[in-house]
């Protein structure tokens, strides 16, 4: 095993020197971040859409000079890690990131790589942004993990609230995928509605992931005739076909998610059907986005052909965690100093119109601050696009 | 229960098309296809490429899908698992070149096709809605009645033509056909090819339907490793049973369980454990595969 | 004790010393200390892949390590969660819990062959993952999470593990720990090989039918071997639980299954370090080729089927001068020794 590890480690070493020798020909210093999610297999998905976010937006900034911290100008460079969705691989990943003196990292995509990163993160001092909402993550003694986006625990709430009282909704009913994410999400979905006062009819109908028909599986769901349903944690694979089945089972009512959808995948996949779907999406509805998101869908689409609607709701954690360092430079090596800086840290969010801010939130749900806020944008897909039904702010 | 007949006919004649393949591959070659999966979403993405991007008709793109599928399968016979059975001292060696493949095409279709679900325009519109016992769009019964055509004319054609009569030779006994003249190198390439096919096929017909993404390749596979061992392994008339066998329990399954929410699949999985146990050669094969 | 040759013997320690002492040293000199977690990795996917070798040496494919290395990360984290318990004793009860329901299972199952037993040991992965989620003792969906590190260990007042938690790096506590297993393991198979069981398994593995005829009680050493593989998975498992502080139900799925297979394969079914050679190469693999980025798949499934163009019978079944150059599985097995050490 001897030999073995010291040609590999070599090998290693050489590639390693390359890549940052080729960073240092550059003027500007390196800042790298990292990214450690899935990018390959059934869920690339969802980390091709981050990865793809962060790519993009790091090209940006070294087109344009790169970016600026305290009295040093940056080049950005992604690094990233794909873990297969698995745990273990997330670790591995992680430790990569510590290996490479990595301290801000985005991911990962799931549960359990999130729980499973965590003795590693705050082991080498990385802060990470998962996008997974197990609250053990962000609440105390959890230090170093911040939730990348709005949870469902806080979107489903506002949506049921809204539907509830524009759309006089009485009766919802949640169906899941048998995966650990959705599940979480369906039941907190499930105790919200029931808090507010919504008569839960159906909550315990489940689907496995690679189901490819799924009219026997809504089939009782629909005999409750639920004024709403939600599909909780739906990926954007299933969406689509979810959505064609319960209409063509003669389904009426309204239909949501409290995940980020993409229109042309729904467009593909369910037509005219998905009119009226529900789905919480990022800043880019034309009502909402700034130049710079138009400018970043752009330069997303040149960079990588299509742009995915998803990328909206992740465009976020890196500007975050960038903007964050320039409030105080010093915390580019010590995330002690980015956890202070939390507290008080404020900036304009350059991707939405109006006097929206960057600034971090969570004493609600986790008791400090440990979650980016995002605009909570709820849109709703009408004929190839989504609309914004209502914004609403996560504190 | 009339809808719970219809889920369990379309159900069970998609599955039994995916099953057909598969067993085709494993009675010729002993391969358990671990990249069968990846090959009905290449089909699917083939005919996405013709029908939903560049507006050929359905029936062509089909046919362009079964097409490249059958030279894909012709090849990679020919090329890995030929040589690798030939050379390799046990045959389940063949496991790990499969599951290679099975990689491979997961990362092509993740760099050509991208990573979202793709769709394509219904192929018919509208629901057959008989008075609400009854609900089926018509493009599902429309690919259910096609599924079943292609499975009676893959049997007729197993049956009576001349290659279809070599290749089941084949698969009954190795030696015997080649010295009764059969030419088992070209036989077992025409037979990988046609299983490739047919999971090409499925695949074009499905993507009217459920659309297509990379990540169903894996979990297809596994649903169609069960539905061959329901029917037993290497036997067509079981890959057929064990596909229609396997929706109706699905469809039942999820009807009758679904208050019990989490515990049909796992009910599912366990009746076959037990099934298997005192029935080792599924409904219809051989002892031992 | 067995009789090893001369070179057996320098092979060993050549393969003690890499494993306990080089290898950190290695790893130390070039500051490259995340790998300590991917060779830990390498070691417990190792243990358990050594299971399914074993059971590959009865004969029997089996995709079903995952739900065992599952259980056993369910049974140690439940333990020492709720019940109180040190770790250490919860991981050989994890083990000998997933041995006693590898019995229990097996009575049944091990009666099949063929493709018939590796379909249903892959259904039982997805069985145990779906138990997983449906039961309240596994917390469902939610998984047990902030499991503490692994405590003290002390015999008559002498510590003779310290407390994970108070090291400073506990990462190079789990590595020690691990390749101590791993080096348990693999003595045990190479014991367990080179015994009486060990040429009883080769005969059922030749033929069952003739193994039964003259004598062999198949079926029980038919559950013996499966149990023996399922505690080696159950090993494996609670560990990675520690390591990562937290066990989902997709902690150890189909994919994990397969890849303990592919394991065995690739190192070479006839050798008995082929599935810590096979574990060292595809997980390693995988994260070396990094660096390619969104052509890292592509590469390494490319490799992969090269690989098994050149070497169908495994990586150990290349030829090396002064080695019996027969590629059957069986009696050569002893003549492999110093073979991971390369």
């Amino acid at each position: 095993m001897k030999r073995r590890v010291i040609i590999k480690s070599a090998a290693a070493a050489v590639a390693l020197s390359v890549f940052t020798s080729a960073g240092a020909m550059a003027e500007n210093q390196t800042l790298k971040i990292g990214f450690v999610g899935v990018t390959s297999g059934p869920a690339a998905a969802w980390g091709i859409s981050n990865q793809r976010s962060m790519e993009a937006r790091a090209a940006w900034i070294n087109e344009t000079g790169g970016y600026t911290i305290g009295d040093t100008t940056y080049d950005i460079e992604i690094v990233s890690f794909d873990d297969q969705k698995d745990p273990k691989r997330a670790i591995a990943g992680m430790e990569k990131m510590a290996q490479e003196g990595i301290h801000y990292v985005v991911g990962p995509n799931v549960d359990d790589g999130a729980a499973a990163v965590r003795p590693v993160a705050e082991a080498n001092g990385i802060m990470y942004f998962p996008y997974a909402f197990p609250k053990e993550l962000y609440t105390a003694p959890a230090s170093n993990a911040v939730l990348g986006m709005v949870a469902n625990y806080q979107s489903g709430p506002a949506i049921y609230k809204h539907l509830m009282e524009n759309e006089g909704v009485k009766t919802v009913a949640f169906i899941a995928a048998n995966e650990s994410d959705p599940l979480s999400q369906r039941d907190g979905g499930v105790a919200a509605a029931k808090e507010l006062g919504l008569e839960v009819v159906s909550d315990n109908v489940t689907y496995q992931v690679d189901t490819t028909d799924f009219t026997p599986v809504l089939t009782p769901v629909m005999r409750t005739q639920p004024d709403l349903l939600v599909l909780s944690g739906v990926s954007p694979a299933n969406a689509p076909q979810l959505i064609r089945s319960a209409r063509e089972l003669g389904f009426q009512g309204l239909i949501s998610t409290e995940t980020a959808q993409d229109a042309q995948v729904l467009r593909e996949g369910a037509g005219d059907l998905a009119n009226g779907f529900i789905s919480v999406g990022g800043a880019s509805t034309p009502e909402l986005a700034s130049d710079a998101m138009r400018e970043f869908v752009e330069r997303y689409t040149d960079m990588f052909g299509e742009y995915n609607d998803e990328s909206n709701t992740k465009v976020y954690a890196l500007e975050y965690i960038l903007e964050t360092l320039k409030a105080d430079p010093a915390a580019i090596e010590d995330v002690s100093v980015f956890q202070a800086t939390m507290d008080s840290f404020e900036a304009p969010n350059p991707y939405m119109v109006g006097d929206a801010k960057l600034r971090y939130v969570g004493m609600s749900s986790f008791g400090q601050k440990r979650q980016v806020a995002v605009p909570l944008v709820v849109n709703v897909y009408q004929d190839g696009e989504f609309k914004t039904l209502f914004v609403a702010e996560v504190d | 229960m009339e809808q719970i007949l219809a889920n369990g006919i379309y159900l069970g004649s998609q599955y039994a098309m995916i099953a057909l393949g598969l067993t085709l591959i494993f009675a010729l070659m002993n391969v358990l296809n671990f990249a069968h999966g990846q090959m009905y979403v290449l089909g699917g993405f083939v005919t996405y490429t013709f029908y939903g991007q560049l507006g050929f008709p359905f029936v062509v793109a089909l046919f362009l899908a079964c097409a490249t599928l059958f030279v894909l399968g012709a090849l990679i016979e020919k090329f890995l698992f030929g040589p690798v059975i030939r050379r390799s001292s046990r045959e389940e060696s063949t496991m790990l070149l499969a599951a290679g493949l099975a990689f491979f095409f997961d990362a092509v279709i993740l760099l050509v096709f991208g990573e979202k679900q793709r769709g394509v325009p219904k192929i018919v519109d509208g629901v057959f809605n008989w008075d609400f016992r009854l609900i089926m769009p018509y493009d599902r019964i429309l690919i259910c009645v096609l599924a079943i055509f292609s499975i009676v004319g893959f049997i007729l054609f197993m049956q009576y033509s001349k290659t279809g009569r070599a290749l089941r030779a084949l698969a009954q006994d190795r030696t015997a056909a080649q010295l009764m003249g059969v030419n088992v190198d070209r036989y077992s390439m025409i037979g990988f090819a046609l299983g490739a096919m047919l999971a090409g096929l499925v695949g074009g017909l499905l993507v009217t339907i459920t659309g297509v993404n990379l990540g169903m390749g894996g979990p297809t596979s596994i649903k169609a490793f069960m539905m061959v061992m329901i029917g037993g392994a290497g036997v067509i008339s079981g890959a057929i049973a064990g596909g229609i066998i396997l929706g109706f329990l699905e469809a039942i399954g999820l009807a009758v369980l679904s208050q019990y929410g989490d515990i049909t699949y796992l009910l599912i999985f366990v009746s076959l454990m037990i099934f298997l146990a005192f029935r080792p050669q599924g409904l219809m094969g051989k002892p031992w595969g | 004790m067995l009789k090893l040759s001369k070179t057996q013997w320098i092979g060993l320690a050549v393969f003690l010393g890499a494993v306990f002492v080089a290898v950190p040293m290695t790893i130390a000199a070039f500051g490259r200390t995340d790998l300590f977690f991917t060779l830990t990795s390498v070691g417990l996917l190792a243990i358990a892949s050594a299971g399914v070798w074993l059971t590959f040496y009865i004969g029997r494919i089996n995709i079903g390590q995952g739900a065992f290395a599952l259980l056993g990360a369910y049974v140690s984290a439940i333990l020492v969660t709720k019940a109180g318990m040190s770790f250490w004793l919860s991981l050989p009860i994890a083990g000998l819990f997933a041995a006693f329901v590898a019995v229990l299972i097996g009575l049944p199952i091990l009666r099949l062959r063929g493709v018939y037993f590796a379909m249903i040991t892959l259904v039982l992965t997805q069985v145990f993952t779906l138990t997983a989620l449906a039961l309240p003792i596994t917390n469902g969906a939610k998984g047990i999470t902030s499991i503490p590190l692994p405590g003290e260990l002390s015999l008559f007042g002498i510590t003779l593990i310290p407390d994970f938690a108070t090291l400073g790096n506990p990462r190079v506590a789990f590595y020690y720990t691990t390749a101590a297993l791993m080096v348990l393991t693999f003595a045990a198979m190479y014991r367990l090989v080179n015994s009486r069981l060990g040429h009883l398994c080769r005969s059922m593995q030749q033929n069952e039918e003739l193994a039964s005829s003259i004598g062999v009680n198949i079926s029980y050493i038919r559950i013996i071997v499966f149990a023996i593989s399922s505690f080696f998975g159950g090993i494996g498992g609670a560990m990675f639980g520690s390591i990562a502080q937290s066990v989902y139900p997709s902690s150890f799925q189909v994919a994990d299954s397969v890849n303990f297979m592919l394991n065995c394969f690739l190192g070479g079914l006839g050798y008995v370090f082929g599935p810590m050679l096979g574990t060292l190469v595809l997980y390693f693999g995988w994260d070396l080729l990094f660096e390619f980025g969104k052509y890292q798949l592509l590469i390494y499934s490319s490799l992969l089927i090269i690989l098994m163009l050149v070497l169908p019978n495994g990586l150990l079944s290349m030829k090396i001068p002064g080695l019996s150059p027969k590629a059957r599985s069986g009696p050569e097995v002893a003549g492999k020794k110093e073979e991971p050490g390369q």
